[in-house]
Parts: C-alpha cells; sequence; structure tokens
C-alpha cells in the first residue's frame, strides 16, 4: 500500500541517522523539512473541512506546511508526493484542548513533579521542572511557571496521541493550584521552539491543595491563598504603574515574577482554565472569576450540565474531559454504588448534546486519561448519546481553536491554514487514524504500548484497614485518578463518604480527605498515603487523635488504567 | 405508630442515600397547620392551636384560624408543632473542615468549600433541623470563617446562607491544637510540629494576631486619612485576608466561636478578649464551663456543649451532664449541640436529657436547642421561636419531640416543605426506579471500538 511504503521508507531513512538529530527528544517522529519531499497531495479523499459542507471526493495538497488547495476539483501538483485517499477521510487535525503533553520524563522524578494530566505513552513522561526560577513562592502557587520554558518531548512522547489522531494540544506546564502558562503546541517538529503555535495561551487554576501539608493543604486554604495571591497582584500592578510613573524618591517596588505572571490575567488579555467537574466546583469557579473580573474557562466539566444557565449567560466555555468515570471492580459484599456516582458514568457521555442544547461553547480535552484509544472511542459516545457526529467533529477541531485563540491557523482545513490534518479509515468515531500530518508532515502511527497504567496508578476498588485508637477498621476506597486529581468513595467501618482534597503525584504520593464517624463525631480524616503497583498504605491524622495507619492492597487490579478496553469489569 | 427511634434513623439513612431531586414545589404558598400542640419555645405550649404560614414568615398563631384562598391544609390533631432546630456546631456540607497547616488561618472561609448537595442536609431535615452554624475544626488556634445555612437542600449555595447573618469565625485552645495526642507519631515520622505546642503558646498567638490586627488597621486608617487629605499619590496597602477578619472582630462585626474544653482556657480567652476590647460570642464544647459559670456569664458569653459526651481525652474527663442546667441557672445563654452527622438528627434526644440532668423545664429545655442557639447566631429576631413575624421555619412532630417515641414528620423552611416523611416513602420507590434503569443502562453500554 502506498502510504504505508512511503512511511516505511522515510522511517528507515530516519533510523539510518540519513537526519543527524541535534535534538533528539523533540524529533518526535517527523522528518526535517530540507531532507524530505514538503509537498503533499492527499486524492479521491473524502474531506471534512468543518468550515463547509464535506466534499465527498476531492485533494487537499499541502505545501511547506501549509495548506495550498482543497476541494473536488484541485489538482495535486507536479512535484507533490501523491497519497491515493480511496476509502480515506480528511479532517482538520484533533485539538485536544487540554493537556500537560510534551514535558521530559526525568523532571517527574524530582521532588513536586505532578503527575501530569494524564499518563502518556510513556509512563514517566509527565512531570515539570521543581519549580520557576527565582519564584517567591512554593510550587504550585507560581503562576509564572511557563510551557514555553519546559516542553522539552521525549521520543516517545507523541505516538499515543498521534494514535488517537491528536496533531495539537494545548499543554499545561505544572500542577497544583497555580499550574501556570499554557502553550498550543503542534505533536512533534524539528524543534522545541518550531512545536510551539501560540503562547501563553491561558493562566490554568487546579484547586489541588498542595501534598506537601504546608498551607494550603485544603480546599478551604486553596480558595483563600488563590483569593490573596489574586489581591496581591492588583496591589502589585498597582505599585509598580505608580513607581514607573515616578520614580525618583520612592523606594522600588520588589519584583515578583509570581504576580508579574498574573498582570496580563487581572487585565483579561488571557483567559483562566479553571478544573472543575462538579456543579458546586463550577460555581466556585465562576465565583472566584466574578470576584476578580476574571475571563475563565471551564475543564473537565462533568456536571456543567447542571450550571449550564450560568455557563451561557456568562459566556464561558467548557473543555469538555473525555476520561468518562469508569466503573470500578467491586468485591462481592462491597456496598451498592452510591446513586450519585452511578448516575455521573450514565450522563457523561450525554453532557456534550446537553451542553449543545443549552447554547454552551465547549470543546473535548483528554482530561487525563491514560489509554489514547479512549479518546476517540468516548468522543464517539457523545455521538451515540445526542451529539451530531459534525458537532463532535467540531468539538475535537474548530472550536477548540475558536476557545484557545487559533483559528485563525487552526481548526479547519481551509487554504492558508497550518496543514495539520487526521486521516481516518472510514469515520472518524471509528476511531482508525491511518494518518496524522503535523506542519505538513506526515507522522508514522504507532499503537500505545499495551497495559500502560501511567497516570492511573490509583484507580480501582482497595480493601483497606485503617487502624486507629479505636481499633481496626476495614473500609473500601473506590479510587479514581484525574491526572493529579484523587477523586473516589470511601465506605465501611468509617461511615460513607466522598473523598475531598484529593491528589496524587507521579511517584505515587497521594493525600486526600473525608468525612468518617468516630465515637459518634463527624470528623475530617486526612490520609496521606503511597500506592506502588496494587499496594496502598499511609498515615491517617484526625484531629484530636493519634496519628494512625492504613495499609490495603488492590485484590483485582482489572479496574486500573485499561478499564475500559475490552470487556467491562462484573460488579457484584 | 410506635416507632423506635432507631427504626427511623435507619430508615432515614437508607431513604436518603441518593435523594438528590428537591423535595418541595416552589414558591410556597399558604400553609394553614390546625390544631396541633404549638412549642412555642419563647410564649408557652399552646394546646389545638393553628398556625399559619405565609410568605415564609409565621403569620397567625391562633385557635379556628381559617385559611386563605388556595392555602394548603395540613390537619395536625394529636401532633407537635416546634421551631425548627438550631444546631450551633456543624461540620456538614463541607469539602473540607480544617486548614491546619497554620496556627493563624483566618483568611479561609467554610463558604467556599460549602457542598449544598451533601446527603446529610437532608438527614438532618428528618430530625428537625433547619439551621446550622458550620464552622472550621479545631486544628489551629484561630481557623476559619464559619457559616451559618439554612438546610433548603436541593438549593444553591447562595439560597442557603442565613441571609443578613453576622459572619463569625472559628477558635480552638486546648489538646487539639497543641497536637500532644499526635506527637509521638508526628515525631516518628519527623515531620516538625506546628507552633504552638503548649496552652501558653496559644495565648500568645491569639495575642500576637490581633496585635498584628491593630497593626493592619492603623494603617489602612492612615490612608484613608491621607486620601481623605487629598493626596493622590499614596497607593492603598495590600490587603490581608488572613487579618481583615481578626479586625472585624475588634470592630464587632464578626462572632467568636472558640472550641475549648478547660475553665482556665476558657478564662484566658475571655481575658485576651477583654484585653482587645471585644466580646467572645461562644464557647464551644466548654465541657468545665460549670466551673466558671459566672464568669463566662459576666462576660456576655454563649456556651454550646454536649448533653453527656465526655471523657474522650483529657481535656474531656472533668465533664458533668448538669454543665447546661448550671450555666442557665447562672444566666449563660446555653445550648446543646451535635458536632456530628449523626448526633445532628436526634437533637431533640440530648435536650430531653437536660430535662433529666439538671431538671430543666421542657421549655428550657427546647430551648437549649433552638431559641438559644438563635441567640448564639445573633438570628434570634428571625429563628428559634414560633411567633407571629418570624421566619416559617417549623417542624410538625408525631408526638412530644422531647419523647424518643415522636419523630419529625414535615420540615418547613421559609414556609416552604424540605421534607416529608409520606414524600419520602414516595422517593425511596423512585429512586430504585431510577437505580435499576441506570444500572441497566450501564451494562448496556457499548464497549469502544480498539482500532
Amino acid at each position: 500500500m502506498q502510504i504505508r511504503r512511503f512511511l516505511t521508507g522515510a522511517m528507515l531513512a530516519f533510523a539510518a541517522g540519513v537526519v543527524a538529530p541535534p535534538l533528539l527528544g523533540a524529533q518526535i517522529g517527523v522528518q526535517r523539512e530540507r531532507n524530505v519531499p514538503n509537498v503533499y497531495a492527499i486524492t479521491n479523499a473524502r474531506i471534512v473541512p468543518v468550515s463547509g459542507p464535506a466534499i465527498e471526493r476531492g485533494t487537499v495538497v499541502i505545501r511547506n506546511g501549509v495548506i495550498a488547495a482543497v476541494g473536488a476539483s484541485a489538482q495535486a501538483p507536479a512535484d507533490a508526493r501523491i497519497i491515493d485517499g480511496t476509502g480515506l477521510t480528511v479532517y482538520p487535525g484533533l485539538i485536544d484542548a487540554n493537556s500537560s503533553l510534551g514535558y521530559p520524563a526525568a523532571a517527574a522524578t524530582q521532588a513536586g513533579a505532578p503527575a501530569g494530566r494524564g499518563g502518556r505513552g510513556a509512563p514517566a513522561q509527565q512531570g515539570a521542572p521543581a519549580g520557576a526560577p527565582n519564584s517567591l513562592r512554593p510550587i504550585g502557587l507560581q503562576p509564572e511557571i511557563a510551557a514555553i520554558d519546559l516542553v522539552h518531548p521525549d521520543a516517545d512522547a507523541f505516538s499515543g496521541p498521534h494514535s488517537a489522531g491528536i496533531t495539537t494540544a494545548l499543554t499545561v506546564p505544572s500542577s497544583g493550584i497555580f499550574k501556570g502558562l499554557s502553550a498550543v503546541i503542534t505533536l512533534g517538529g524539528a524543534s522545541t521552539q518550531a512545536m510551539i503555535i501560540k503562547a501563553p495561551v491561558a493562566e490554568h487554576i487546579g484547586f489541588t491543595p498542595l501534598r506537601s501539608g504546608g498551607y494550603p493543604n485544603s480546599l478551604l486554604g486553596v480558595f483563600s491563598a488563590l483569593r490573596q495571591t489574586l489581591l496581591d497582584a492588583q496591589h502589585y500592578g498597582a505599585e509598580q504603574a505608580a513607581y514607573a510613573k515616578n520614580p525618583r524618591g520612592a523606594r522600588r517596588p520588589e519584583i515578583d515574577p509570581s504576580l508579574e505572571a498574573l498582570q496580563p490575567v487581572l487585565a483579561r488579555q488571557i483567559p483562566v482554565v479553571m478544573e472543575a467537574s462538579q456543579a458546586r466546583e463550577i460555581e466556585r469557579a465562576l465565583d472566584l472569576a466574578k470576584e476578580f473580573n476574571l475571563r475563565v474557562v471551564i475543564a473537565g466539566g462533568e456536571e456543567a450540565d447542571q450550571v449550564a444557565a450560568r455557563l451561557k449567560a456568562e459566556n464561558v466555555p467548557v473543555l469538555i474531559s473525555l476520561n468518562f468515570p469508569r466503573r470500578p471492580t467491586a468485591s462481592a459484599d462491597a456496598d451498592p454504588e452510591p446513586l450519585r456516582v452511578l448516575r455521573a458514568r450514565v450522563e457523561a457521555p450525554k453532557l456534550a448534546s446537553k451542553l449543545t442544547a443549552a447554547g454552551v461553547r465547549f470543546a473535548f480535552e483528554d482530561g487525563g486519561l491514560t489509554t489514547w484509544s479512549d479518546f476517540l472511542a468516548n468522543a464517539g459516545r457523545t455521538v451515540e448519546n445526542g451529539l451530531t457526529s459534525e458537532q463532535a467533529v467540531r468539538a475535537l477541531t474548530a472550536a477548540p481553536a475558536e476557545i484557545l485563540g487559533v483559528s485563525d491557523r487552526l481548526g479547519t482545513i481551509e487554504t492558508g491554514k497550518i496543514a495539520n490534518l487526521t486521516v481516518t479509515r472510514g469515520d472518524l468515531f471509528a476511531g482508525r487514524v491511518a494518518h496524522v500530518f503535523v506542519d505538513g508532515n506526515p507522522v508514522e502511527i504507532r499503537a500505545q504500548a499495551a497495559g500502560s497504567t501511567a497516570g492511573a496508578m490509583a484507580n480501582g476498588t482497595w480493601t483497606v484497614t485503617v487502624t486507629m485508637d479505636e481499633g481496626d477498621k476495614p473500609v473500601t476506597m473506590a479510587l479514581e485518578q484525574f491526572g493529579d486529581q484523587l477523586r473516589g468513595t470511601i465506605q465501611g467501618a468509617l461511615g460513607n463518604s466522598q473523598i475531598s482534597n484529593g491528589s496524587i503525584g507521579a511517584d505515587g504520593a497521594f493525600r486526600f480527605t473525608a468525612s468518617v464517624t468516630m465515637g459518634g463525631s463527624t470528623e475530617e480524616a486526612a490520609f496521606t498515603g503511597t500506592i506502588a503497583g496494587n499496594v496502598i498504605r499511609g498515615t491517617v491524622g484526625v484531629v484530636g487523635h493519634p496519628q494512625g495507619t492504613f495499609a490495603g492492597q488492590r485484590p483485582d487490579a482489572a479496574g486500573q488504567g485499561a478499564g475500559r478496553r475490552g470487556r467491562p469489569p462484573v460488579q457484584r | 405508630m410506635r416507632l423506635s427511634l432507631l427504626t427511623a434513623a435507619a430508615l432515614v439513612i437508607a431513604t436518603a442515600a441518593g435523594a438528590q431531586t428537591p423535595v418541595t414545589a416552589r414558591p410556597a404558598g399558604a400553609t394553614l397547620i390546625k390544631n396541633a400542640t404549638v412549642l412555642t419555645v419563647t410564649k408557652g405550649k399552646l394546646e389545638n392551636t393553628d398556625v399559619l404560614l405565609q410568605n415564609g414568615k409565621i403569620a397567625q398563631v391562633g385557635k379556628n384560624l381559617s385559611a386563605p384562598a388556595g392555602a394548603q391544609v395540613i390537619d395536625a390533631t394529636g401532633k407537635y408543632l416546634m421551631p425548627g432546630i438550631v444546631d450551633p456546631h456543624s461540620h456538614t456540607m463541607v469539602d473540607a473542615i480544617n486548614e491546619g497547616s497554620l496556627s493563624v488561618t483566618s483568611m479561609v472561609r467554610i463558604r467556599d468549600v460549602l457542598n449544598p448537595t451533601d446527603i446529610n442536609i437532608y438527614r438532618q431535615l428528618a430530625g428537625g433541623v433547619t439551621t446550622i452554624n458550620i464552622l472550621h475544626g479545631s486544628a489551629n488556634t484561630i481557623g476559619g470563617q464559619n457559616a451559618l445555612v439554612k438546610l433548603k437542600y436541593g438549593r444553591d449555595v447562595d439560597a442557603m446562607l442565613f441571609p443578613g447573618a453576622m459572619p463569625g469565625i472559628k477558635f480552638a485552645l486546648g489538646e487539639n491544637v497543641t497536637q500532644k495526642n499526635g506527637q509521638t507519631a508526628a515525631q516518628a515520622t519527623g515531620r516538625p510540629l506546628r507552633y504552638p505546642s503548649t496552652r501558653m503558646g496559644q495565648e500568645e498567638v491569639l495575642r500576637d494576631a490581633f496585635m498584628r490586627a491593630r497593626d493592619y488597621k492603623a494603617s489602612w486608617d492612615d490612608y484613608n486619612a491621607k486620601v481623605a487629605k487629598g493626596d493622590k499619590t499614596v497607593v492603598a496597602p495590600d490587603r490581608d485576608l488572613e487579618l481583615e477578619p481578626l479586625v472585624e472582630v475588634l470592630e464587632g462585626k464578626r462572632f467568636v466561636h472558640a472550641h475549648s474544653y478547660r475553665g482556665d482556657e476558657m478564662l484566658m480567652l475571655l481575658n485576651v478578649a477583654k484585653e482587645f476590647g471585644f466580646t467572645v460570642k461562644t464557647l464551644q464544647h466548654g465541657l468545665e464551663g460549670y466551673k466558671i459559670a459566672s464568669e463566662i456569664a459576666q462576660a456576655g458569653t454563649g456556651l454550646s456543649t454536649f448533653a453527656d459526651e465526655w471523657s474522650y481525652k483529657v481535656e474531656a474527663y472533668d465533664a458533668i451532664p448538669y454543665n447546661t442546667a448550671i450555666l442557665l441557672h447562672h444566666g449563660v445563654v446555653a445550648t446543646v449541640n451535635s458536632d456530628s452527622d449523626e448526633r445532628a438528627r436526634r437533637l431533640n434526644i440530648d435536650a430531653a436529657k437536660m430535662m433529666r440532668y439538671g431538671g430543666l423545664t421542657e421549655e428550657e429545655a427546647l430551648k437549649t436547642i433552638t431559641y438559644n442557639g438563635a441567640v448564639q447566631m445573633g438570628v434570634e429576631k428571625r429563628v428559634g421561636s414560633i411567633e407571629v413575624g418570624k421566619d416559617a421555619d417549623v417542624v410538625i412532630w408525631s408526638g412530644d419531640p422531647l419523647s424518643v417515641y415522636s419523630s419529625a414528620e414535615t420540615t418547613f423552611i421559609d414556609g416552604e416543605i424540605f421534607f416529608d416523611i409520606k414524600r419520602d416513602q414516595a422517593m425511596r420507590d423512585q429512586m430504585a426506579k431510577e437505580r435499576a434503569s441506570l444500572e441497566a443502562a450501564d451494562r448496556r453500554r457499548v464497549t469502544p471500538v480498539v482500532p
């Protein structure tokens, strides 16, 4: 077959060192322009330009990284590599509207590194360096951390996303509360610098308490820290302006890179992407944005339909997570799932159509998913649940381009736009990605390594014994990891409750709190521990009680990571 | 019907396990409750009396009232009507209780982490509770800002906040703050202990915080004076969210609710408050309050305690169940609280215990869970008793609420029904159906095609 033959040749040339890579990490399987032809024509293909109606049989011409021509009557130029598109459909390159793609693996082992939103193809390629240089604030509260300074992908960084047809992503550099300044990048390029399409795009806020135990270690403190930092930034702006106006005789105000980074946020020049899933989390995010007059985008948005009227009225777009909740494995004697948990899982694929009906703008994001085949499969489930195929394609292309402010160069197949293209065998949502073009260059599609559970190490149902001053208490923890966030329930001898304030690092260190019943009182228990394989252990702190411990295991590991692939685990 | 309390509680738990749909139809039309035994709490027990709820208020109390057009009429013959219970110490409906990382966390706000979907709201409505004071935990000397909430289950947070209530803040003294109980383990793990680890240190933290608050206030006073004089170049001081609420305490614009156990630590706090010129609104727990009842009364401070919960730690050993009665007899506004999602559902029984211990009258006992709590939260003009003009926060009980054989049947807040025992039955069927259909949909789900 023509495409495969071409690609094999290209890869052989690459492997043989025809292209001597000065920066191996940034090669990402994309051929360097000067060594390979940079004119391509995909002929006889079905074309979905998104900017207009589908073209049943037409040609797309790519020249020098840009779409040169598109249409039923477009001709393949004489110098083009011809790709016969019979049976193929060409879409604008898919955009992952919120990710943590493209950071080096080494960083993940450093202190304070996040789990990243989503383990990627390679287990350790998430993370960020220990912090911003010369920052006056702790990791997790450094809004100045910038993707543009840190993006440096490993060789295999993008094979997973490529296999899901993703060519472009918004990438967020850190974790915690202020997660830093994101960038829109192409997934591949001759150099790190060449990958940047736009930066900074947005400031990101994660509401995840600091795992170190320092302030803030709860959602309570997260909000006050955010509020104080934003107030400080307002004050900083006023002080700097006053000094700039009249420096003589006044003491020079100190430079604070964190507060400096927030100036364009306060000036509404860039939006703030706030991670919020449940309705109350979204309300809180909107309240905070209102308090400081920020332009806000909601990311995650699992219950956004319950806040739809407000989102519409305040013109707030939602980046819908395609990391839908998974059905946990449950032991035979476990309590029935709370109705809310069950409801959330069944309703997740319906969210997009509900937001469409309510007139709320949205795009899709990976939500920290770990199995890249889920990306298109779950987008497909939104189509099975009321979204039209056109709307779903839009939510992966033109819609994110608009929300991220790059629709002048990405998101549709139109002459002059960046030649990021996704080519599939049959319909997009069948998930058979045949070919991906990044910046006009073809990229080899490789299947994601099977069984990768990076970024989902906590998923599953854990049988745990909590040992406190009141003796041993058997409990069941149903945990689910979304990037650096940990959610779930705890049921058993300490009562039944949702866990809160949960976060987890790439090293498996985690922290969460839960309301527990002890000696007739409702207490907040802080669980701090680590997950290694199928073993969970750590300490429990309850104010006024001696510190306790907990330890347990995951009897059935089927619930983690690849849980939704293949046969769903049997429930009860 | 003789329904034991335990059975009733178990039923409520089972039912409420997933109830999310609001129980009520709105807006609140008028409701006439006929022929009840009305426990007004402030104006005696009225037999065979009607109560009209209209526009969210108690419109009339009397005999043979006529129902306005369109009013719902409830025959409460043989039943009791009492004001909704006020729980002065709750940690219900929050996603976080403690920000214990620092000794002073006055900047954190319970309002930010309220969870209006917490099932415990519904369970407490089923125990006749209508207003709760949600406090920060007791991990540190100066904790976070509390929230006073009406339990309007199914509504959003803004609709649940008690309108116009004075804001407050949680302080904490004693063992929870010194971390004495957790010290050995904390040392074993190498974590540094947070200052202070003695009661001496707690006093110092308080004094230091209020001195900083005074300085902060002075910096703003200075700025405002300059602006008033026409200085256009002066830059406003940076706002400090930690000190702002403490300035409000100094100015009498924010209540202090202080977790405390021992007589000596309570006296220490009252002295510090006197030094800085504010009044402690309530001592929370205060198990040794009876030892210093006159001093508490003299300070104008209230006390909110457990009915009979003690000896769970050293500072709780000297408790006696007569605490509440002794305090009341010394003129202290005293209440009984839950501090527990579970106990909050049966505060009526805790009030009844106050008749056994210390011989309170029925009305005095009821006051410890209604009117006195309203006084402690500064909302006694709005709730806490059945009087014309007050909020229509009332509960119909199957019998005398001070009996273990009685249960709350219908709970009104601002004239709307938020719990009704008959509707509850109907909802159980609905929820069972919903669960069945969701489980079916969950199993039917198409497995994604893997390329």
